[in-house]
Parts: structure tokens; sequence; C-alpha cells
């Protein structure tokens, strides 16, 4: 739970940084990098999982979080490139995912809930 | 609190990237994209096109005006060029608008009403030339670049109406029978395949509805000037700067 707890406080402080940093891209890279945050969340939630199943492994976690944001990336620039577009390739699986990774999160909590009740 | 063990570290400055590039996007104003699909940007791309094109024309206008400016500036200089040059201007503009007889290599086609016993179809109606048919080979023949075009004499301007009268077709008031010769100057080649080609609507009249429709190529033809008077009731000029 700990982890949970240094991951809260990680993504305040680098939104509060995100927000003040005079930093801005252009709006033609928003797309990609829309689909490398929606990638990313789902890492977020798969790693929650894994945490309250107990075998959340740092190595997969940080591999999955980069390597699917930049797939993602790539994906959409790629159909950009193609023509066709491929990000919604991105968007279903890992907007999939992230709900199927939400609804077994759920499933953990309540259970374990019900047990320290009984 | 607990020493901050290397995992938990690495899982914070992981999420403090997150948040960066999260806090990032938000900030972003990030405008609402909908799916371009390839016909879209085949559209645009020809629309592009266009107007490209229509600069090029623009410059080429602008181009022509500023040699006109640099004319009148040289003639106010010296006032003799003057009535020269607006009757060169009067001759110009008569030859465009079709008030001037004019000659050049070109076609004559010649239309008459199929005459044989054995006509196509059942009814009489289809052996005939119509105002319609006329209509189709003129603008067949302006498609394929005809500079002046006359029918039996009366020449065919943007006015001219091609009416069917009965047995006859009117054109610019006058009456016209069968056989009907229609003169074209323009490039003798590209205007007799325009009436003569597979799959034109001359070649249909002539090998369905075996119509007479005969073309013959000529170095000189000569089509007379448009010969009504025509003035403008309705229609005035816009003057430059309304």
């Amino acid at each position: 739970m700990i982890k949970l707890f240094y991951a809260a406080i990680g993504v305040l402080i680098g939104i509060i940084i995100g927000l003040i940093l005079p930093f801005t891209y252009s709006v033609t890279y928003s797309l990609y990098i829309s689909v490398a945050i929606l990638a990313c969340l789902d890492s977020v939630f798969g790693g929650i999982r894994a945490n309250l199943e107990g075998n959340f492994d740092l190595g997969i976690f940080i591999s999955g979080f980069f390597g699917n944001a930049v797939l993602a990336a790539f994906l959409a620039y790629l159909g950009d490139r193609l023509g066709v577009p491929l990000y919604y390739a991105a968007i279903f699986t890992f907007g999939g995912r992230l709900f199927e990774n939400f609804a077994n999160i759920r499933r953990i909590l309540i259970k374990k809930s019900k047990r320290n009740k009984q | 609190m607990k020493k901050m063990t290397k995992a938990n570290f690495i899982i914070l400055v992981v999420f403090v990237v997150f948040g960066i590039v999260l806090g990032v996007q938000i900030k972003q104003k990030v405008p609402y994209f909908t799916p371009v699909t390839l016909n879209s940007i085949e559209t645009t791309k020809y629309e592009i096109d266009n107007i490209n094109k229509e600069i090029e024309e623009l410059k080429l206008m602008l181009k022509d005006k500023e040699e006109k400016i640099q004319l009148y500036e040289n003639i106010a200089r010296d006032d003799k060029n003057i009535i020269d040059l607006l009757d060169k201007e009067l001759k110009k503009t008569k030859l465009i608008a079709g008030f001037v007889d004019v000659k050049g290599p070109g076609i004559i086609v010649k239309m008459e009403d199929n005459n044989s016993e054995d006509a196509f179809g059942q009814s009489y109606d289809l052996d005939l030339i119509h105002d319609a048919d006329v209509l189709r080979i003129i603008n067949d023949l302006k498609e394929a670049g005809a500079e002046a075009i006359s029918i039996n004499g009366q020449r065919v301007l943007s006015i001219s109406e091609i009416k069917c009268g009965g047995p006859i077709i009117r054109i610019n008031g006058k009456s016209i029978g069968t056989p009907i010769y229609i003169k074209a100057i323009g490039d003798p080649k590209l205007l007799s395949a325009a009436i003569n080609a597979p799959n034109t609507y001359g070649y249909a009249l002539k090998n369905i509805d075996q119509l007479i429709i005969e073309t013959e190529i000529v170095d000189e033809v000569i089509i007379p000037g448009y010969s009504a008077n025509f003035e403008f009731k309705y229609a005035k000029p816009i003057k430059e700067g309304d």
C-alpha cells in the first residue's frame, strides 16, 4: 500500500510541475501524447491490480509503462502517416483493459472488506 | 516514516514524470480532432489545386493589366497613338464578341434527316434532326475548341437561341431547315474527332439513329459575323469601384 501512496504523491507533484512549467509542444502532437497517456493509465491500473494481488514486479511495471506509451504514440503516428486511424487500436485495447483492470481491483477490494468484517 | 526503498523511489520518479506529461497535456488547449478521411484529403487537395490555378490566372491578368498601364502611360506622354489604340481595341472586342466575319481552318458538318424508306424505329420522330441534336453537336464542337460557329450562315453567340420550330429550327430569330450546315473554326482534327469519334453524340446520331451526318475538313471556313441588332435591356455593366 505504501507504493500507492508514493504513486499518488508522485502524480500530484508531477501535475503541479507540469502546470507550472512554461513548456508546451505543437498541438499536432497532442493526439500522440493523449494516446500515450491512455497507455500509461492502463499500466497504472494494471500495476495497482498486481499490487493488490501481491505479484507486483517493478521491472514489468516500468517496462509496460514506458513501452506501452511509446508503442501507442508510435501507432498513432504511423496511422497518421498511412491515413488509417491506427490510434483506435490503442484506444480500444488500452481502454478495454483499463476497465477490466478496474473491475478486478473492485472485486479484490470488496472481497477484502467482506473478509475483514467477518 | 519508514526509509524509502529503491523500488518506491523509482515509482515516485516514474509517477512524477507521468504527472508532468499529464499536467502539460491538461494545460494544452487541445482542439477537437475529427478523423480525416482520405476522401476529404483528396477533395481538399483538389480545392487547393484549383485555387492555385486561379492564382496563376490572376497573376497573368495582373501582368496584362500592368502592361496596359505602361501603354497608357506611354500614350499620355504623346497622344498620337490613342486613336490607333482604341481602334485596335474596338476591332479586338468586336472579334471576341462575334460581330466580325472570320475565316480560318475548320470543318463543315452537314446534318440531314433520314430520308430512306426503311426508317429507323417506329416513330418518324426519330428520323429527324432536332434542336437538341444541333445543340449537343455545337456543345461538342465548343468543347473541342471551336472558336467560331455558325449554323446555315447564322453566327452562334452566347445569346443565340436554338429552338425547335416544328419542321424547322430557329436560331437568332431566323428559321432554318435541313440540311443544316454547321461551320466551325478551330483545330480541324479535334473538331472532326468531336463529331466522328466513337461514343460521341455525332457518332451515335449517325450510326444508331441513321441520320445523315457528314463532316468535311476545310482549309478556309468563312463564318459571318452576328448580323442582327442586339442591345442589353436588363443587364447593366457594374462600374469598377461600385
